[in-house]
C-alpha cells in the first residue's frame, strides 16, 4: 500500500527548532511541515508589514531553515510552511537568499498566494458579499474602518500544485493548518480533490499532529509525571497510508511518548463538533476515530471519515479594538490582604484623578484566582491574617494608548506613597494593542490560489531579463 | 466524593470567544459515569459567570471522550480578553475539579 511519511517541524511561531533538528537527523521522513500562524498572528504580521513592506512573515522560518535545510536537501526532504503570513512574497525572497548563501543551487522555492482579500473588501461588499459576523450577525460596516487584515483560510490545492511542479520548499500565507499536511498526502497518495472520506481522514490525521509535542506527551494531563525526558521531547513522525489510516510515532531517541491517551488529548484540542470539523478541504468526521497502540510509541489512527467541503471559506479578519494597560504589585505579611486592597483602592483613585478611561477592568490575585478567575474562586479576605504574600494584577481595556499607559504610571507611586511594603511592581511593560477577530465567510469560488516557483541559481548564471 | 479528575483527564483551547474542553475517561466504567453525570447543563452551571453563552456536548465514543463547546467563554476571545488565562489553556482543570454524584 502506498504511504507518505510526514514530520512535524514547528507547531507555532517561536517554537523551538530543536525537535526539528533531531528529526531531520534521525527520523525517516519525506516532508517536514511547519505551522506558524495562530488567530492573532495575522494582525501582528500585518502591522509589521504596514511599517516595513519587506516584513509581515514569521521570521523564525530563517533560523529554522538555517538549522535543517542543508540536511533536508541532502536527504530529499521537502519543507512546507505557512510562515509567509501576510507577506509570502517577501518570505520567499528571504528563503531564496538563504539558499544562495548556503549554496543550495537548484532548490525550487514555491510561493503560494491568494488568501489575502484585504484589498478586495469593498469590491466584495459591492458584489453583495456581506462578510457579516457569523457569531453575532453584525454587518461589517460596524468595524470596516478598523480592519487590519483579511485572509481566507485556504485549502491545500496550491501546495499540491507546487509539489507537482517539483517544489522543494513551499511557502504559504494563511492556508489552514491541516492543508500543510493534506497537500503532501494528496500529492503522494493520489487522493482526488472530492474523495471526501480520504480528505476527511487526512484532515483528522493532520489535526492530531499539527501542534507538535502536544500529541507526543507535551502538556499531557493524563500522566505528565510519567513522560520521560520532556526537555528533549520528540515531535510527531507520521506514516499516512492511501486508505486513510496512519501510524503516529515520534523521532527516535527523544523524550515524551505516543499513546492513545496523548493523541486523544490533542484530538479534542480546539475542536468544535467532532462530526463536522470544517476546513477548506473537507468536512472531517473524527467522532468515531479509533486509536490503537500497535508498538511502543506507535499509535494507529483509523475510522475517520469525511463529507463534502463547505461551500464557503472562513475568513480570518482582524480589527483594532483598543489597548490594554496592566499593573502588578505585591504585599507581604503583616496584613497582606488589607494592604493589597488598600493599594488597589489607591490605584483606582489615582486613575480617577488623571481622567482615566476604560471600557472594562479586571482584578486578579495571582497565586489565588488569576487562572480560574474571581468568577469561580473568591478573592482573598481580610480575615486571612497569616497570608505571607499576595500579588495583585490589575488590567484594563482602554480606548487609547495614553489611557492604557496610565495604568502602570499610576501604579508606580505605590512604591513610596501607598500602604507599607509594596514590591514587585517591575519595569514599564510594553502597551499591548488589542485586536478583535471578525469571523465571516466567503464563497469558495471567489478565491483562486496562485503558485510561483523560483529556482535558486548562482548569481553569475542568471540571465539578464 | 468523586471529581471528574478521578475519572478523566483533559485539555482545553480557544477559537475566538469559544473555549472547548475535552475530557477523556480513564476506563470504560469511568466513561459510563461521565456520560451520565457530566452533562452540558451541569458544566454550564459549574462555570457560572465565566461562560456567558451556551454549552454544547459532543461524544467521541471510541476514545471515550466528551467535548464541551462553550460560547462566550473567553471574555471576548483570546485577542481581547483581560484574563491571565486569555486562551483558556487551563479552563479544563476547573471542569476536572467538578464534583459528581456517583451513586
Amino acid at each position: 500500500m502506498k504511504s507518505v511519511k510526514l514530520g512535524t517541524g514547528l507547531a507555532f511561531w517561536g517554537d523551538s527548532i530543536r525537535p526539528a533538528i533531531d528529526m531531520i537527523e534521525r527520523a525517516d521522513i519525506q516532508y517536514m511541515c511547519c505551522d506558524h500562524l495562530a488567530e492573532l498572528t495575522m494582525s501582528i504580521l500585518n502591522k509589521q508589514k504596514s511599517r516595513n513592506p519587506d516584513l509581515g512573515y514569521t521570521t523564525d522560518i530563517i533560523p529554522f531553515l538555517r538549522g535543517v535545510l542543508v540536511k533536508a536537501r541532502e536527504r530529499g526532504i521537502k519543507i512546507i510552511s505557512n510562515s509567509g503570513g501576510s507577506n509570502p512574497e517577501s518570505c520567499t525572497r528571504q528563503v531564496v537568499k538563504l539558499c544562495e548563501e548556503l549554496g543550495l543551487y537548484g532548490t525550487k522555492v514555491a510561493c503560494v498566494t491568494g488568501d489575502d482579500i484585504m484589498d478586495r473588501i469593498d469590491e466584495l461588499l459591492e458584489q453583495g458579499i456581506a462578510l457579516e459576523n457569523t457569531d453575532t450577525g453584525q454587518p461589517l460596516a460596524e468595524i470596516r474602518d478598523k480592519v487590519t487584515h483579511a485572509n481566507v483560510y485556504i485549502g491545500c490545492e496550491g501546495i499540491v500544485e507546487a509539489l507537482e511542479r517539483g517544489a522543494d520548499i513551499v511557502i504559504c500565507g494563511r492556508v489552514t493548518d491541516a492543508a500543510l499536511y493534506l497537500g503532501p498526502m494528496r500529492h503522494e497518495l493520489g487522493w482526488a480533490k472530492d474523495d471526501w472520506d480520504l480528505l476527511g481522514a487526512g484532515t483528522g490525521i493532520a489535526h492530531c499532529i499539527e501542534c507538535g509535542g502536544q500529541a507526543t506527551g507535551g502538556l499531557f494531563s493524563g500522566g505528565w509525571q510519567d513522560q520521560p525526558n520532556l526537555p528533549s521531547l520528540g515531535y510527531p513522525v507520521t506514516t499516512v497510508f492511501e486508505n486513510g489510516e496512519a501510524i503516529l510515532s515520534k523521532t527516535p531517541q527523544t523524550g515524551g511518548s505516543v499513546t492513545p491517551g496523548t493523541v486523544s488529548e490533542q484530538l479534542v484540542y480546539e475542536v468544535m463538533d467532532p462530526a463536522n470539523y470544517l476546513t477548506a478541504d473537507s468536512t472531517a468526521d473524527v467522532s468515531q476515530i479509533k486509536l490503537e497502540q500497535v508498538a511502543a510509541d506507535q499509535v494507529k489512527i483509523s475510522n475517520i471519515t469525511g463529507k463534502e467541503a463547505p461551500a464557503t471559506l472562513k475568513v480570518n479578519m482582524g480589527y483594532r479594538a483598543g489597548f490594554v494597560g496592566e499593573a502588578q504589585f505585591t504585599y507581604t505579611w503583616p496584613d497582606a490582604v488589607k494592604k493589597a486592597k488598600a493599594g488597589l483602592k489607591f490605584l483606582e483613585e489615582r486613575l480617577r484623578q488623571v481622567d482615566f478611561k476604560a471600557s472594562d477592568t479586571r482584578v486578579e490575585y495571582i497565586g489565588r484566582n488569576s487562572m480560574w478567575g474571581p468568577e469561580l474562586v473568591p478573592d482573598p479576605t481580610e480575615g486571612e491574617e497569616d497570608l505571607k504574600e499576595i500579588v495583585v494584577r490589575f488590567a484594563a481595556r482602554c480606548p487609547t494608548k495614553e489611557d492604557a499607559r496610565k495604568v502602570f504610571t499610576e501604579s508606580v507611586p505605590l512604591y513610596n506613597n501607598g500602604p507599607a511594603g509594596a514590591s514587585g511592581i517591575g519595569t514599564r511593560p510594553p502597551i499591548k494593542e488589542l485586536y478583535g477577530i471578525w469571523p465571516c465567510l466567503i464563497p469558495r469560488e471567489l478565491i483562486t490560489q496562485k503558485v510561483e516557483i523560483t529556482e535558486v541559481v548562482r548569481k553569475d548564471e542568471e540571465q539578464p531579463a | 466524593m468523586t471529581r471528574v479528575w478521578d475519572l478523566a483527564h483533559g485539555r482545553s483551547g480557544d477559537k475566538g470567544d469559544v473555549c472547548n474542553m475535552g475530557v477523556i475517561a480513564r476506563t470504560p466504567e469511568a466513561w459510563e459515569v461521565l456520560r451520565k453525570h457530566v452533562t452540558a447543563e451541569r458544566v454550564k452551571a459549574h462555570f457560572g459567570d465565566m461562560i456567558k453563552g451556551s454549552v454544547e456536548r459532543f461524544e467521541l465514543p471510541n476514545i471515550r471522550a466528551l467535548n464541551f463547546v462553550c460560547r462566550g467563554a473567553l471574555d471576548g476571545g483570546g485577542t481581547l480578553s483581560l484574563r491571565s488565562d486569555h486562551l483558556g489553556k487551563v479552563m479544563y482543570t476547573w471542569l476536572l475539579h467538578m464534583e459528581i454524584d456517583d451513586e
